[in-house]
């Protein structure tokens, strides 16, 4: 079965545009296998590390016969290792994502699959899960291009999820962390706990990226002079007018709100995107986030 | 000084409280989904009270409603002011309904504007102010009487509507008049066309206002409409005329129909203010009805067209009984369609006695200076009587009798002019009832004389024609020949030829039914019945009000209808045909002269009602623009961009 055979999210050409990407994994961390990225540990590379001093064992083709002639002292050079390492891609699956136009859970699929064949294309270790009702669902991590469909039927999976809970969520998915890597969270964030959640990822000293996922109907919203705004999680009515004064005061909150996530990334090192789903998914992928550095 | 005419329309000023109650309650509002509230839960602060009442708050729409709401009750109530009126406390609306005003102009219907002036007339009448609505054809027609609710009379005038009856304002006056008199305080206010409408001989003691509609001129008529056999009844002659009362030359289209079908059209070129003539003989001499149309538009549709019913072929058999009377003899037999028979009067009773055994009875017989014993069953026309006879008793000789003026309008005085006549002696003649004298001495002794006697026609001329002038004027053979056709009407069957609109006819018909059908086909509508019931074998039929052809039948006994006889009803009015409008002075010169002060002690009022009414519907408009007012969202997407660029990030991020 080739990749033209599968249609579901991307096209082949799409997907050969994305080899060229590559995960951004700014911080070093100790693989399974070997991989590309760069690992704290030694090893057999070709980027040369440090030196330390000779013990009975090592490999003598590793001895530095240079530095022997000059100071009459063995040395062993040591080079950097390549690892792999885990990327985690998590989806908010909560009822609050199945909105707008288009859809946001939709976009959030696509976008996390893309994220996971760049790793897959790789060499890196690829984690998926959904977040809702207070779980991770997670599909156990996968490695190699091969493994891309079973990343994207997975994506395809329809969920039932209802409320996000997304503290609680990213709090059982980090419990049963199995390789450190980039994590990648894409979400609408629109949970009372997004903050504890962000705490959390970013309490795995891993690299976080947060895709804040917004429908064009919620970045700019149309209101009804008279409506009952009603929760598609909750349930919960909110009685509006929707003159332009409330909307422009929902936009100086979202605005608001938009800073402080960022603000609350960018303080643990992480990287904050904020994507209307109406944007191409190339465009995010080939612009937006290589500025942004989530990928490179 | 001002005031409410319905002030119990206050009451709805409840409704100013009841919307801002409404404004209190809670709304029942739409749900619209979103995927989530988090963030309009921090911007609404008061989704947690479920009471039904809300604080009141500012609203431009709530003040709106509010204003609409007051200015629709106080519309509602009527308000009005006062100023001078130039009417008087009573006036009498007489609204010209003639045909002319039928006519179109350039801005509409003519009685439209008329309506229009009658309702601005209404409109400044003073306060308490009484009017009498009054139409005017050919007679009055009170439509509203001395009302002051000014409601009642606005329906009536907005039922008056333009007929085809000619005018006459003589009616109109004289009830104007009577109620003038009633109160001094009155004015009559024409509205009209002043076209040559008939006016009474004498003013009314009230001042006259006219209010006169109508623009245009351009129209033509089918002034005249007449058809003759020859050649012994094998081909018919139509005279046509046709006159052009506007001020510019035109070219119309004369169409001819026999019986319903185009025999001839031809296109008669009319200078203006002139009349051309046509004689058609391609109408077939089997044809009963014929039209004559002019194709094409003009101002008034109802002259346009005009109807003749085609003389019988049948002859009037005829006996001038006389000892020798040239005039007569010459007069009777110029009439083309009497069979002239002449015999002295001894020789009478033989002649009577012949046409028995031939079964040929004379239809009209002509007795000059002879009255037989036994007066005939059929009509007759009596000339110098020396006897009684039916048509009265003949008493002593009346030596060189004035005349007295004649009715012009007299059918039997049609084209003859009895003012150069003179006459030498004549009978001073009793009548019997039955009769009526058509030209009188200036004592009052009748010389001329028609009527129905024992169910026969008959004619008088008290004196023996032989000592006047007459038969040596024009109008000597003009009379013979409209007393002939008086006397044996030309027509189909009971009914003469024609008549014309607004003309009321009584017939004899065979006085063994009990009843008649009156069948109107006007030209432009659909057929009408009337059943008329029969006094002694006699009927009067309403005046026609169409131009068309009317027909009076026998509905028989056992479904087999008989026609009894078919006229033709014309308009062939030259003063309703001129639409221009006329002078109003001559209308206006009726009345007496205004107030010099006018009647400055009347005032008229000025209701608000519709400038309230306009204000409550443009703050209506105001109302709805502000409820829909577009957002700058909405204003963004219609100029394909953003009107304001939102504070929300669209696409952000922070990256070290």
């Amino acid at each position: 079965m080739t990749l033209t055979e599968r249609p579901a999210l991307f096209d082949e050409a799409f997907l050969r545009r994305l080899e060229a990407l590559e995960l951004a994994s700014r911080r070093l961390t100790a693989g399974r296998m070997k991989g590309e990225r760069r690992s704290v540990r030694r090893g057999q590379s070709v980027e040369f590390a440090d030196y330390r001093n000779y013990a009975a064992g090592d490999d003598l083709r590793q001895l530095d016969w240079n530095v022997y002639a000059r100071l009459e002292r063995l040395f062993v050079k040591l080079f950097v290792e390549e690892e792999d390492v885990t990327v985690h891609v998590l989806v908010d699956a909560s009822l609050s994502m199945d909105f707008g136009s288009p859809n946001k859970l939709d976009f959030a699929r696509r976008a996390a699959g893309a994220l996971a064949y760049l790793g897959l294309a790789h060499l890196d270790r690829v984690s998926v899960a959904f977040l809702g009702d207070g779980h991770a669902t997670p599909l156990r991590p996968l490695r190699g291009k091969s493994r891309v469909f079973e990343v994207f039927d997975f994506l395809s999976t329809p969920r039932r999820e209802r409320l996000t809970g997304l503290a609680a969520a990213v709090r059982e998915y980090a419990a049963r962390l199995r390789g450190l890597g980039p994590h990648i969270l894409v979400s609408d964030l629109m949970d009372p706990g997004y903050l504890d959640a962000l705490r959390d990822l970013a309490g795995t000293r891993c690299q976080l990226s947060v895709l804040h996922v917004l429908a064009p109907d919620e970045l700019d919203p149309d209101v009804a002079p008279d409506a009952r705004l009603v929760d598609r999680e909750t349930g919960q009515p909110v009685d509006v007018s929707g003159d332009d004064d409330l909307v422009d005061r929902y936009r100086t909150r979202l605005a608001e709100w938009q800073a402080e996530i960022g603000s609350f990334v960018t303080r643990r090192g992480g990287s904050y995107v904020a994507v209307p789903t109406d944007i191409d998914l190339a465009d995010l992928l080939f612009d937006v986030l290589r500025r942004r550095r989530v990928v490179e | 000084m001002s005031g409410l005419l319905a002030p119990l329309a206050l009451a709805g000023l409840v409704a100013l409280p009841v919307i801002v109650a409404f404004y209190m309650l809670r709304l029942r509002r739409r749900d619209v989904p979103v995927g989530s509230t988090f963030l309009w839960q921090q911007l609404v602060r008061d989704i947690e009270a479920n009471a039904p009442w809300q604080r009141l708050r500012f609203s431009w729409l709530l003040l709106l409603q509010l204003l609409i709401a007051l200015l629709v009750v106080l519309a509602a109530t009527r308000p009005f002011g006062t100023h001078a009126s130039e009417l008087a406390a009573n006036v009498v609306l007489v609204v010209d309904t003639s045909a002319s005003m039928g006519a179109v102009d350039g801005d509409g219907p003519r009685i439209d504007a008329a309506r229009a002036a009658a309702r601005d007339v209404i409109a400044r009448l003073p306060e308490n102010g009484r009017v009498t609505v009054v139409a005017a054809d050919d007679s009055a027609h009170v439509l509203e009487a001395e009302t002051t609710d000014r409601s009642a009379a606005l329906a009536a005038i907005e039922r008056v509507a333009a007929t085809q009856l000619p005018g006459d304002l003589t009616d109109a006056f004289a009830l104007a008049s009577a109620l003038a008199a009633r109160d001094a305080d009155s004015t009559v206010v024409v509205v009209t066309d002043a076209t040559a409408d008939r006016l009474p001989p004498v003013g009314i003691g009230a001042p006259v206002v006219v209010e006169r509609v109508g623009e245009t001129d351009a129209n033509q008529a089918v002034s005249a409409l007449s058809v003759a056999r020859r050649s012994g009844g094998a081909q018919l002659d139509l005279f046509v005329a046709v006159t052009n009362h506007a001020s510019a030359d035109v070219t119309r289209r004369l169409e001819i129909y026999a019986d319903g079908a185009l025999v001839d059209a031809r296109d008669l070129a009319i200078p203006a203010q002139q009349r051309s003539e046509a004689i058609v003989s391609t109408v077939p001499p089997a044809t009963s009805v014929v039209e004559a149309r002019l194709a094409g538009d003009d101002a008034l549709a109802v002259d346009d067209r005009a109807y003749a019913i085609v003389p019988s072929a049948d002859l009037v058999r005829t006996l001038l009984v006389s000892d020798g009377s040239a005039y007569l003899e010459n007069a009777l037999a110029l009439l083309p369609r009497l069979e002239l028979y002449e015999v002295s009067a001894a020789g009478y009773e033989a002649a009577l006695s012949e046409a028995a055994d031939a079964a040929t009875p004379y239809d009209l017989f002509v007795f000059d200076g002879f009255v037989p014993d036994a007066a005939p069953a059929t009509a007759a026309l009596y000339v110098g009587p020396t006897a009684d006879g039916p048509f009265g008793t003949v008493g002593d000789a009346v030596e060189a009798p004035g005349i007295a003026p004649t009715d012009p309008n007299d059918p039997l005085l049609r084209y003859v002019d009895f003012s150069t006549v003179h006459i030498g002696r004549a009978s001073d003649v009793t009548l019997a009832s039955g009769m009526r004298a058509v030209v009188s001495t200036s004592g009052g002794r009748p010389l001329v004389a028609f009527g129905r006697v024992a169910n026969a026609a008959a004619a008088l001329l008290s004196f023996d024609v032989g000592e006047s002038d007459l038969p040596l004027q024009v109008a000597f053979p003009l009379l013979v020949s409209n007393l002939a056709d008086a006397l044996v009407p030309v027509g189909d069957g009971v009914l003469p030829p024609s008549v014309r609109l607004g003309e009321s006819l009584a017939v004899e018909v065979d006085p063994s039914l009990a009843s008649v059908q009156l069948v109107d086909t006007p030209s432009d509508g659909a057929t009408r019945t009337t059943d008329l019931a029969l006094t002694g074998g006699r009927v009067t039929l309403p005046p026609p009000n169409a131009v068309g052809v009317r027909e009076l039948w026998d509905p028989g006994t056992d479904g087999a209808a008989v026609r009894l006889g078919r006229t033709a009803v014309n308009l062939f009015s030259a003063d309703e045909s001129d639409v221009a409008p006329g002078d109003p002075r001559r209308i206006t010169e009726m009345g007496s002269p205004a107030p010099a002060q006018g009647n400055s002690d009347n005032v008229a009022r000025a209701e608000w009602f519709w400038p309230l009414t306009l204000l409550a519907l443009l703050l209506l408009i105001a109302e709805w623009v502000l409820f829909h007012r577009p957002t700058r969202r909405s204003v963004g997407r219609v100029l394909g961009h953003r009107a304001a660029p939102p504070p929300a990030t669209r696409v952000a991020g922070r990256g070290r």
